[in-house]
């Protein structure tokens, strides 16, 4: 009942700004990502026993477990197992088995198994002793074995220890476990219809390893037999063992020797080790084999190996003699110049091998070397192709095949007989970094507005006269244009129509892995451009600054790059200098009704500036790595004009100002009674979060950025320092948000947003001692600001705040939100988190008036508040949010994890025709009336006469 | 294997489960709709200076296949008293107080509600039971609160809306009242028309409309059918009388 009144309340009184089910991926578009796939642990697979159609799953490099579906490339769920706190090394493991409907995940320490329809747990496992190294399904079931789950064969891999355990498919239990305290380096799992086997490296007496195989009991774990190769002489680490096959009718281990000229063979389980020649024609040194076999028990004992060089690879495939384990080349597919990635899959026992180059898409079966299907392919990229899955069907004689190819920045591309048919921008995950693109020919306008401006009256008349006589080059363009604009606005909706509104805004994006991304939120996120910037795994961007045309990106190192905005070229690069940059500041002046960036720097890690800015009149804020804050002046670069300590034991975490676009409507409140409160509206305000991890206390200062004087100070007691502590400035409030722990009994536990507005005095109609003053001085006698705040207990943490910013600022503003454990973003309207509000009683009317309604303890997130609405959008970092041409709206960006972009209306659109408003049903009534009146005139024509006929 | 035995039992009380049932209710008819994204956490912040046990006072875990939230690795060392939320897209669970012995083992669970100081426990679900020292698997059920909608509804379009309006209903009545009226005048008793036609001469009221309707304002209608005469061209044709419909519309006829 408590909800609902809540419920009531929030329905009643806050200007719903919800999305309409019709507008969803009109306005708004989402890349659900799971970050580049592990090529080992991706693969087709039926999800369920009765169901036809596989789904496309994965193990991402950020642990997250995935379910695609391979028509459109669409997510159908995700699980990230990656569990803080647990050593993960390297990307996880997923195995699943057709006919089982569960997939197997591990990631460091933790395994577990999820229903591959829908992604729900099955069971979930931490095993004590060490890392997961390898698992294996088990695909033969025991005579015991009475539901479909299949039982789970693990390998840990701890301190020098290896234990092998076969875990209950169904619950998770260990039956049985195989501890290995011989000191070998725990290798791999593989198993054949009868034995498990166990692959461990065993170090030889002078150098190299030794594999030694250990051949289990299914059923009970015992160690039946175990064989060791003497492979000391070319096994020099683990990565020099190309292949150890998988349940496989026959298993293999395959390695070659230290100059790539022979590859060696053995059947698990068997003594004996196949040499074979590398048949290298190529003239090129060999740079990467793979080997490519089936997974199923019942498959052909065909394998494929593969060579790439530097610019070329050609494959050969091989087959197993099961009885007496020797192995013999059957054919070799060709040397083809350029990228080449194979597949294999099997249909019942036939082993089929799709092989993707740059020219075509061919596939052959593992008996002959007879191609089945061969198709042109479209799928020369410069992003490299690296693995590959695929899916064979047969209809009579003509195959059809589905690939999907793992590419080398992590995207994700679905080839059907040759034609790409969706790419996921898997790469997009790793953004650290995003601004919006100015346009140029908007600023072509600004600057010929300008010269009229500048000039004589005279003068600016002929130019204006001139310009005007130019654009008319342009009118038959646009009479040509017009009857297809007016059609077209009748038949479309009109969202999708206000691109000339600043709504359809590029957006830089650049990610730690060295890519730089531009995306159109207008079409629904689509890459316009892309390209490598940098091959790096931790590609440090500090900020990202666009201006007209370019846009320029700043690393750590003191390097920059600018890059072309609409097409992605390389401008310049600047070299890295000696300084380690914490982040970079700009400075910004109000030009018209934008703001103009009037210069950068770069801050060093200790809060100072890297070089004086003597030509910009400003101060700077920074912080400094060892928890201070510190402000600056233009003259003087050495030492800071004021320095903020937090009090002992408290650490800075965080500063925020107002943002640089924070136009204020009104200077003041008006209230019911027609009077004003003021605003306190300063430019400079910072707001500084510092935490106390030792006795959990919180403290958060306001200060003046000019003098740094504290303007207000708050310390709140029982904040969990671990968790997210967020906080927003903007006009004349400031909200946070952190996890408050119940004190004693008589407190709340939960997290808590408290939002605080300041005001010139408590006073209606009183600017306190301002008085009548137009000016005000930070250096001189600064008021102090009158606080009014409110606490509210929420559902969920916060980790990230941002406001809604508008053209003008007369829109209502929106907190946004992000809420992790939901992934979510709300945009709480500032009307319900008004700190006025009453407390424990009813407004009164003239307070009811003002729009003020009775304070609640508990702020229940309406679903009309969601901006993401029933979007699961993980992993979200940052917000950044950018006004438009339309007052009403503003534009939404999130990245971080997945991206996500949308449209905020705080106020609804109320300078836009929405949906339903039908221009159709317009054009109708008016034709309508029209008729009638033209059916109605002869009539009342008609009447008239005879009236006046029989009334003489 | 006889040190190992004690060893093993200690890490058994320290595993006791809590596992949340989702039952159907009238909010979620059918539990296993929800989302493979519905998690349950366990939120507590441990006393000052225990914060070396990082991060494990925040427990996690994911939806299973039979619709329930099952805590496996409750972490023992100390009494907490947690907080138990559970997540699941548009469903609002209610949320828990979740009490913890030092061993792991689940003391209680109780109702609580949000805004509310700690102690007001509401809706008991669960309490150890200290006769039978047992610690068994606990088993609670979630309860949930609602749902939320996320989608603005858009107004269709339907006649009976249209007919609800007010200004509609008005013009509605007026059209039967001036379609009606001289249907209902003609089926009159004759006598019974004459007085009322004696009496509407006679009411100003009527004088005026019928004044209004004939010259003194703009007839739209006439004026659209050709038949009134120019309005600039009335206004300065000279009045004769408030009740003169004769001679008014006379000199109307003799111009048209």
């Amino acid at each position: 009942m408590r909800l609902q009144a809540a419920f009531f309340i929030a329905a009643c009184l806050s200007p719903a700004a919800a999305i309409y089910s019709d507008e969803v991926n009109h306005i708004e578009f989402h890349h659900a990502l799971l970050g580049a796939p592990s090529p080992d642990s991706t693969f087709f697979l039926k999800p369920s026993s009765s169901s036809n159609a596989s789904l496309l799953y994965t193990i991402s490099e950020k642990s997250i477990i995935g379910a695609v579906n391979p028509r459109d490339g669409s997510l159908i769920w995700r699980q990230d197992i990656s569990r803080p706190g647990s050593a993960t090394s390297g990307a996880g493991i997923l195995r699943g088995l057709d006919g089982n409907n569960a997939v197997v995940g591990a990631a460091g320490d933790s395994i577990s198994s999820w229903s591959a329809q829908d992604g729900k747990l099955i069971w979930e496992n931490r095993l004590a002793d060490g890392a997961v190294a390898d698992l294996e399904l088990l695909e033969l079931e025991d005579a015991s074995a009475t539901s479909g789950s299949r039982d789970t064969i693990v390998l840990t891999s701890g301190e020098g220890a290896g234990v092998v355990r076969r875990l209950d498919g169904d619950s998770g239990k260990t039956k049985w476990e195989h501890k290995d305290n011989s000191g070998d380096v725990p290798f791999q799992v593989s198993s054949s219809p009868s034995e498990i086997f166990y692959i461990s490296l065993q170090s030889a007496m002078l150098k190299g390893y030794k594999i030694k195989v250990t051949s289990l009991d299914p059923i009970t774990g015992r160690q039946s037999r175990q064989v060791t190769l003497n492979t000391e002489s070319d096994i020099t680490s683990q990565d020099s063992i190309l292949f150890v096959g998988a349940n496989t009718a026959s298993p293999l281990i395959v390695w070659a020797d230290k100059s790539l000229k022979s590859l060696k063979v053995n059947v698990i389980g068997t003594k004996q080790i196949n040499t074979i020649a590398i048949d290298n024609t190529s003239g090129q040194e060999i740079q990467q084999i793979t080997v490519h076999a089936p997974h199923k028990l019942n498959s052909l004992a065909h394998f494929l190996v593969h060579y790439k060089t530097e610019t070329g690879a050609w494959a050969e495939v091989f087959h197993t003699d099961m009885k007496s384990s020797v192995v013999k080349k059957a054919y070799q597919l060709p040397y083809l110049q350029g990228q080449s990635v194979v597949a294999t899959n099997n249909i019942n026992a036939n082993v089929y091998f799709t092989r993707v180059t740059d020219s075509e898409a061919v596939v052959v079966s593992s008996a002959s070397h007879g191609i089945l299907g061969r198709w042109n392919a479209d799928v020369s990229s410069t992003d490299r192709a690296i693995h590959a899955v695929a899916d064979v069907v047969t209809k009579g004689k003509s195959v059809a095949v589905r690939s999907a190819v793992i590419r080398e920045s992590g995207d994700w591309s679905l080839i059907r007989n040759g034609q790409t048919e969706w790419t996921r921008p898997e790469a997009l995950i790793h953004t650290v970094a995003a601004a919006w693109v100015e346009e140029e020919d908007q600023e072509d306008l600004v600057h010929e507005l300008e010269v009229e401006g500048h000039e004589s009256l005279i003068g600016a008349y002929i130019h204006r006269v001139k310009r005007h006589l130019r654009d008319l080059q342009h009118l038959p363009e646009w009479l040509k244009e017009l009857p297809k604009r007016i059609i077209t606005s009748i038949l479309t909706d009109e969202v999708s129509n206000l691109d000339s509104f600043g709504v359809a805004k590029s957006i830089i994006v650049a990610t730690e892995k060295g890519r730089v991304y531009a995306l159109d939120t207008g079409r629904q996120g689509t890459i316009k451009w892309s390209f490598q910037a940098e091959k790096t795994s931790h590609w440090d961007i500090k900020a990202i600054l666009t201006i007209p045309g370019s846009a320029e990106i700043y690393i750590s190192d003191g390097s920059s790059l600018r890059v072309n905005s609409s097409t992605g070229e390389i401008i310049s690069r600047s070299a890295p200098t000696n300084v380690k940059l914490q982040s970079i500041a700009t400075f910004e002046h109000q030009g018209g009704s934008s703001m103009v960036r009037i210069g950068s720097l770069g801050i060093q890690e200790d809060g100072s500036p890297v070089s004086s800015f003597d030509d910009i009149t400003g101060f700077l804020v920074t912080t400094s790595n060892d928890g201070r804050v510190l402000g600056w002046v233009e003259k003087d670069i050495k030492s800071p004009v004021w320095e903020f300590v937090p009090p002992a034991g408290q650490k800075v975490i965080k500063a925020v100002s107002r943002p640089s676009h924070d136009p204020v409507a009104s200077i003041g409140k008006v209230l019911g009674d027609r009077s004003v409160l003021y605003k306190y509206l300063n430019q400079n305000l910072v707001l500084v979060t510092a935490v106390n991890e030792q006795d959990h206390t919180a403290g958060f200062y306001l200060l003046d950025g000019v003098s740094g004087k504290v303007l207000y100070s708050v310390r709140r007691s029982g904040v969990d320092p671990t968790q997210p502590i967020a906080s927003a400035i903007s006009e004349n409030w400031f909200a946070y948000s952190f996890f408050g722990d119940a004190v004693d009994e008589s407190s709340a536990k939960g997290y808590q947003l408290v939002v605080s507005e300041l005001y010139e005095s408590p006073i209606a109609n009183d600017r306190g001692p301002l008085d009548a003053a137009g000016n005000y001085s930070s250096l001189h006698d600064l008021p102090l600001p009158h606080v009014v705040s409110q606490s509210f207990v929420i559902a969920e943490p916060i980790s990230h705040m941002a406001v809604t910013q508008t053209r003008q600022g007369i829109t209502t503003r929106q907190l946004l939100c992000v809420l992790p454990s939901s992934n979510a973003i709300v945009g709480i309207p500032r009307p319900v988190l008004d700190p006025r509000r009453p407390v424990d009683r009813d407004p009164t009317s003239a307070e009811a008036e003002e729009g003020l309604f009775r304070y609640a303890p508990y702020l229940d997130f309406d679903g009309k508040w969601y901006l993401t609405h029933s979007r699961d959008v993980a992993g979200i970092q940052t917000v950044l949010s950018c006004p438009t041409q339309l007052e009403s709206t503003s534009l939404i960006f999130a990245f971080g994890g997945d991206i996500y972009g949308t449209r905020a209306t705080p106020s609804q659109a109320f300078d836009i025709l929405g949906k339903s408003f039908s221009k159709l049903q317009l054009v109708l009534t008016v034709v309508a009336l029209a008729a009638g009146v033209t059916f109605l005139a002869p009539m009342a024509r008609k009447k008239q006469v005879n009236m006046l006929w029989k009334a003489t | 294997m006889s040190i190992l035995l004690p060893l093993l039992w200690l890490c058994h009380l320290a595993t006791a489960t809590l596992t949340i049932s989702i039952p159907p209710s009238t909010h979620l008819p059918n539990p296993h709709i929800l989302p493979a994204t519905t998690h349950a956490t366990l939120t507590t912040l441990p006393a000052a200076g225990a914060g070396d046990r990082d991060p494990s006072h925040i427990l996690t875990t994911s939806l299973t296949r039979g619709s329930t939230l099952v805590f496996n690795d409750i972490p023992a060392g100390h009494p907490e008293s947690y907080l138990l939320d559970i997540r699941a897209g548009e469903y609002v669970f209610a949320p828990y107080r979740v009490d913890v012995a030092a061993d792991g083992s689940v003391m209680g669970v109780w109702e609580t509600f949000r805004g509310n100081p700690w102690e007001n426990r509401g809706a008991e679900k669960y309490v150890v039971d200290i006769a039978a020292k047992k610690a068994a698997d606990v088993v609670v059920e979630a309860k949930v609160l609602g749902k939320k909608g996320f989608y603005e509804e858009r107004a269709t379009f339907s006649p009976l809306s249209l007919v609800k309006n007010p200004m509609i209903l008005m013009a509605i009545v007026a059209l039967v009242l001036t379609l009606g009226m001289p249907k209902l005048m003609e089926n009159m008793d004759p006598e019974m028309r004459a007085e009322f036609e004696q009496q509407s001469r006679a009411s100003p009221i009527t004088g005026a409309t019928t004044n209004a309707m004939t010259g003194g304002g703009f007839d739209l209608a006439g004026w659209m059918a050709g038949t009134a005469p120019n309005p600039m061209a009335s206004a300065e044709s000279p009045r004769e009388g408030a009740t003169g419909r004769e001679t008014t519309t006379g000199s109307a006829r003799k111009r048209g």
